[in-house]
C-alpha cells in the first residue's frame, strides 16, 4: 500500500476526470461507439481492489475479457488518500491510492443497479470485505501470498453475498477429474478405504484448499490424511494422489502444464489412463467463469471452513 | 441401492456419465465424420466423458484400429479446428477407439462385436449409435436383439441412438417403433433430433417456465400468430437420393418444425422431468387439427426451386440436380398452417415453413402479439404502430429478440420500432456446446428429455402422412416453383394474406 500509485500502470491511455465527474464520463464512453463495449452493452460491474502492486495485472485480465464480455470496470488501488487522483478509460476507471475507508463509498457511488456486480479481492484489510459484501453480489478472493486472513473474514461473511477465488476456480479441473474416477463403480465401492491424499505444486494454500475439498466431500466416507508439499515452479498444483491400501488415483501435469494425464489402479478392476486437457488457467478466464457463478458454492464454503 | 458419486456439486462440476461403450454403426460416413468424432473430442477437452470409455466403430470398409484412429484424427483437423499436429487429448482419445469390419446383415458382425465389446474399457453401458441408412435400421436393430445385444442387467445398461427420418409415413414409423420395441424398451430408445439439441430450443423451455412475465400473456387473448420458419440457402447437394423420397415435409416439417411448434405451443409440465415434459409436448401435438379435411383446401403449399441467385452463385433448378429425376415432384419447400383445438390456443393460427434455396440461412420463432385495443397514437402519429413480436433466434446468432414500439426523440410524436436483443453469444462469452455433444451426452446419462418419443414421432406422421396422400392423388402433377434465391412461391405468400398476414422478412 505504500508504493506510491502510477496511474499510467492502472489503466493505460486513462485521461484524468474528477471523481464527481467519473460516472458521466463513464456514461458518455458507453456511448462512444463499439471502441468503447464491443457488444454494445454492459453486462457486469467488476470492482479490483488491492495494493497498488497488484492491480497491473488484474487490469490488464480484465481489459482482456472486456474484449469479451462488456464490463464496467473499477481499479481501486489502496492507499492513503482522501482524494485520490481518478482516470478513465472506455467503460473502465480507475481510482489511485484510495484510503481503505472510503472504498465502500466509491462503489457505492460507481456500481450499477442494473447490473450485477462482483468484486475481485486483490488483499489488503480483510475487515473492508464486510462493507463490499453489501454492496456486491459475488466477491471473488485472489490474493497472491498469505490469504488466510482474507479467507478467515470470508468466512463469517457467507450469508451476505456468494463468495468465490481465483484458487478455487483453478481447481474446478482438477476436481472434475477426480470426481469422473468416482464414476468408476469399483472406484466407489473402495471409496472407504481411501486414506491418504498428497498433493505437490508450487502454491501451499491451493493445495490445502484441494485438500479441505476431499476432506469434506469424502467425510464420513473415508479418512484421509494429507502430505502437502510446496515446491518451486509455476504450477499452483504438480500432482494429486489419492490413495489406500490396495487402490490409487493419480493426476499428474502433463503436456507442458496444459494437460492432466489422470491415472487410476483399483486392485482387481482394469487400470484408467487418459490424457485431458487443463483448460484455460489464465485470470481473465477464470473471471469469467467466476462472473458466470451466482449463488453461494457450498463445496468451497465447506472446503475453506476446514482449513481456516 | 447405487452409490452416489461423494465428489460432485451441483454448481461446478456436472455429472459425468458411468463407465460407456459407445458402438457406432456407420464409423465411415460423413454423420460420424463430421459431427459424431467432433462431438467426442469436444466432450473430451470439457472433461464430460466417462473416465472409462471407448468407441467401437462399425462399417463395411475393411481396415484396422489404426485406420479409424486415424479417420478420427483427420475428422478433428476438418471438423473440430484441432491442430494439424493434434493434441494430447486426441492422441489419448485415439488409443480408445476401435474398429470392426463387416456387413450389417452377418449374423457374425454381431458376434464379433459382442467379443469386442467383453475387451474394451467401458461396456458396463453401451450406446448402439445407428448413424446408417434408415433402411437398414430394422435389420441392425433385429440383429442386435437376437444377438443378445439389446438388453443387460442393472447397473449395466444398452440403448440405442436412432438417427431421423423415424419411417416415412405413420404406416412405416408404426412398423419401425413396433420392430425397435421387440428389442429395446421404450426407455432404452432415444429418438435424435438434432433440432433439440440447440442451446435455444432447450432454453424455451427456461424462457416459457422460469420467467413469470411471459406465461401469463403465452394464449390466444394476447397473441395474434406464430412463425415458424426454417430456411436452408443450400440445394439438395449430395442427398438427392435420399431427399427424393423425402421432400422439405418429411425432412423438416415432420421432425424438427413440430418439435418447436410444441415447445412453443406446450402446457406447462409439473416437473423438469422427461416423462413430464413429454407428456406435455404430446398434449399440444395431439391438439392440431388434422390438416386435411373434407371442409375445403388444405393450408397447405409446396413448391420447388427452379434455377436462380443463391450466396452470389447461379445455381440449377431442382429437377437438374444430379441424382434428381427430370420430372420429380419432391417439394423443396412446404408452408402450412395450423389450427391447436386447446383453450390456450384455440383461434391462433400456427405459420410453418421450411425451404432449400432460399436467400439465407435461418430458423427462427416468431410470436406476434395482438395490437393494442385502442390506439390512440393513431392521430398524433405519422407511423402505424407496429405489434410487439417476439422473435426466437434458433440458428444462426442464436437468442431472443423483443419488438416493440418507442418515441422517436424530437417535438413531434412519432412511432418506431426498436428491437431489445438477447444473444447467447455476446451474453455469456462462452462457447455453445454443439447439438450432438449434448444430445450424446444426454444418452450416455440417460435423459431423454431432449429426444423424439415413440407416440409423439407417430402423431406427428399422423398429421404429415395425409398431406401426401392428397399430394399424391393430385392427377394433374403439377408442381409449383420458386427461384432460388427468393422467399417461396406466391401460394406460400396467398396462405397468409387469405388470413390478412404477411410472412416476416427475414
Amino acid at each position: 500500500m505504500s508504493n506510491p500509485v502510477r496511474m499510467e500502470h492502472l489503466l493505460p491511455g486513462g485521461e484524468p476526470v474528477r471523481f464527481a465527474e467519473a460516472n458521466a464520463a463513464l456514461a458518455r464512453n458507453q456511448g462512444a461507439g463499439d471502441a468503447a463495449l464491443p457488444h454494445g452493452a454492459l453486462r457486469a460491474t467488476v470492482v479490483v481492489v488491492g495494493p497498488t502492486d497488484s492491480l497491473p495485472q488484474a487490469g490488464e485480465a480484465l481489459r482482456e475479457l472486456s474484449e469479451r464480455v462488456g464490463l464496467r470496470a473499477i481499479l481501486i488501488a489502496l492507499g492513503t488518500e482522501r482524494s485520490p487522483a481518478v482516470e478513465v478509460n472506455g467503460c473502465a476507471i480507475a481510482i489511485g491510492g484510495l484510503k481503505p475507508q472510503y472504498v465502500n463509498n466509491a462503489v457505492a457511488a460507481l456500481r450499477l443497479s442494473s447490473l450485477p456486480t462482483a468484486v475481485w479481492w486483490r488483499g489488503g484489510d480483510p475487515g473492508m470485505l464486510e462493507g463490499l459484501a453489501a454492496l456486491s453480489d459475488r466477491i471473488v478472493l485472489d490474493e497472491a501470498s498469505a490469504p488466510e486472513a482474507g479467507w478467515k473474514r470470508a468466512i463469517a461473511l457467507f450469508s451476505h453475498a456468494a463468495f468465490g477465488d481465483l484458487r478455487w476456480a483453478r481447481l474446478t479441473r482438477w476436481r472434475a477429474l477426480l470426481a469422473n474416477f468416482f464414476d468408476a463403480a469399483e472406484v466407489r465401492e473402495t471409496a472407504g478405504s481411501f486414506d491418504s491424499v498428497r498433493i505437490c505444486g508450487a502454491d501451499g494454500p491451493t493445495a490445502r484448499l484441494l485438500a479441505g475439498w476431499l476432506q469434506t466431500s469424502l467425510e464420513g466416507v473415508a479418512r484421509l490424511s494429507v502430505d502437502v508439499t510446496t515446491e518451486p515452479g509455476d504450477a499452483p498444483i504438480r500432482e494429486v494422489s489419492l490413495g489406500g491400501p490396495s487402490q490409487e488415483l493419480t493426476l499428474r501435469l502433463a503436456g507442458g502444464g496444459s494437460c492432466v494425464k489422470a491415472a487410476a489402479r483399483v486392485a482387481g478392476a482394469r487400470a484408467i489412463s487418459r490424457v485431458v486437457t487443463l483448460g484455460d488457467q489464465r485470470a481473465a478466464t477464470l473471471l469469467s467463469e467466476e462472473l458466470q457463478v451466482r449463488a453461494r458454492d457450498p463445496a468451497f464454503e465447506r472446503a475453506l471452513r476446514a482449513i481456516v | 441401492m447405487e452409490i452416489t458419486n461423494p465428489l460432485y456439486d451441483s454448481l461446478r462440476i456436472e455429472q459425468a456419465p458411468g463407465p460407456t461403450t459407445l458402438v457406432i454403426f456407420g464409423a465411415t460416413g460423413d454423420l460420424t465424420r463430421r459431427k459424431l468424432l467432433p462431438a467426442l473430442y469436444h466432450l473430451s477437452r470439457g472433461h464430460r466423458l466417462p473416465a472409462r470409455f471407448s468407441v467401437i466403430g462399425v462399417a463395411r470398409t475393411e481396415q484396422a484400429d489404426a485406420g479409424f484412429r486415424e479417420q478420427f484424427q483427420e475428422s478433428l483437423r476438418e471438423f473440430a479446428s484441432m491442430e494439424p499436429a493434434g493434441d494430447d487429448v486426441a492422441a489419448s482419445l485415439a488409443e480408445r477407439l476401435y474398429y470392426l469390419s463387416g456387413d450389417l446383415d452377418d449374423p457374425g458382425l454381431y458376434r464379433r462385436l459382442q467379443a469386442r465389446l467383453e475387451e474394451v474399457d467401458g461396456a458396463d453401458g453401451v450406446l448402439f449409435y445407428l448413424a446408417i441408412p434408415p433402411t437398414a435400421y430394422e435389420d441392425v436393430v433385429r440383429r442386435l436383439g437376437e444377438g443378445g445385444l439389446a438388453s443387460a442387467d442393472p447397473p449395466r445398461w444398452r440403448r440405442l441412438i436412432v438417427e431421423k427420418p423415424f419411417g416415412t409415413d405413420l404406416h412405416t414409423a408404426r412398423a419401425l417403433n413396433a420392430t425397435v420395441h421387440r428389442h429395446f424398451a421404450e426407455e432404452q430408445v432415444f429418438r435424435i433430433d438434432h433440432y433439440l439439441g440447440k442451446e435455444t430450443v432447450q432454453n424455451l423451455m427456461v424462457f416459457r417456465f422460469a420467467n413469470g412475465m411471459f406465461e401469463p400473456i403465452w394464449n390466444r387473448r394476447y397473441i395474434d400468430h406464430v412463425q415458424i420458419t426454417a430456411a436452408e440457402t443450400v440445394g439438395v447437394e449430395r442427398r438427392a437420393s435420399y431427399y427424393e423420397g423425402a421432400g422439405a415435409l418429411r425432412d423438416m416439417v415432420q421432425n424438427h418444425l413440430m418439435q418447436l411448434l410444441s415447445l412453443i405451443a406446450m402446457e406447462p409440465p409439473i416437473t423438469f422431468s422427461a416423462a413430464s415434459v413429454r407428456d406435455r409436448k404430446m398434449d399440444a401435438l395431439l391438439s392440431i387439427q388434422p390438416i386435411v379435411n373434407q371442409h375445403g383446401p388444405a393450408p397447405v403449399v409446396r413448391a420447388q426451386y427452379r434455377e436462380g441467385w443463391v450466396n452470389g452463385d447461379e445455381v440449377p433448378g431442382y429437377r437438374s440436380e444430379p441424382g434428381v429425376a427430370p420430372g420429380s415432384m419432391t417439394e423443396t419447400y412446404a408452408a402450412l398452417r395450423l389450427q391447436l383445438d386447446s383453450w390456450r390456443w384455440a383461434g391462433v393460427p400456427f405459420y410453418i415453413r421450411s425451404g432449400k434455396r432460399l436467400p439465407k440461412r435461418t430458423t427462427e420463432i416468431a410470436i406476434q402479439f395482438r395490437r393494442p385495443p385502442l390506439e390512440i397514437f393513431r392521430r398524433v402519429s405519422p407511423t402505424t404502430v407496429a405489434p410487439n413480436l417476439l422473435i426466437v433466434n434458433v440458428q444462426p446468432d442464436e437468442g431472443i429478440s423483443i419488438r416493440f414500439d418507442a418515441k422517436l426523440p424530437g417535438t413531434r410524436m412519432q412511432l418506431a420500432p426498436v428491437m431489445m436483443n438477447f444473444r447467447y453469444g455476446a451474453q455469456f462469452a462462452r462457447d455453445v456446446p454443439e447439438a450432438y455433444e449434448t444430445l450424446l451426452l444426454d444418452a450416455m446419462l440417460g435423459d431423454p428429455t431432449l429426444f423424439a418419443r415413440h407416440d409423439f414421432v407417430e402423431a406427428s406422421w399422423a398429421l404429415i402422412t395425409p398431406v401426401h396422400q392428397a399430394w399424391d392423388a393430385e392427377r394433374d402433377g403439377q408442381m409449383p416453383s420458386y427461384e432460388a434465391g427468393e422467399w417461396g412461391p406466391a401460394d406460400a405468400d396467398g396462405l397468409m394474406a387469405r388470413d390478412g398476414r404477411r410472412w416476416r422478412t427475414l
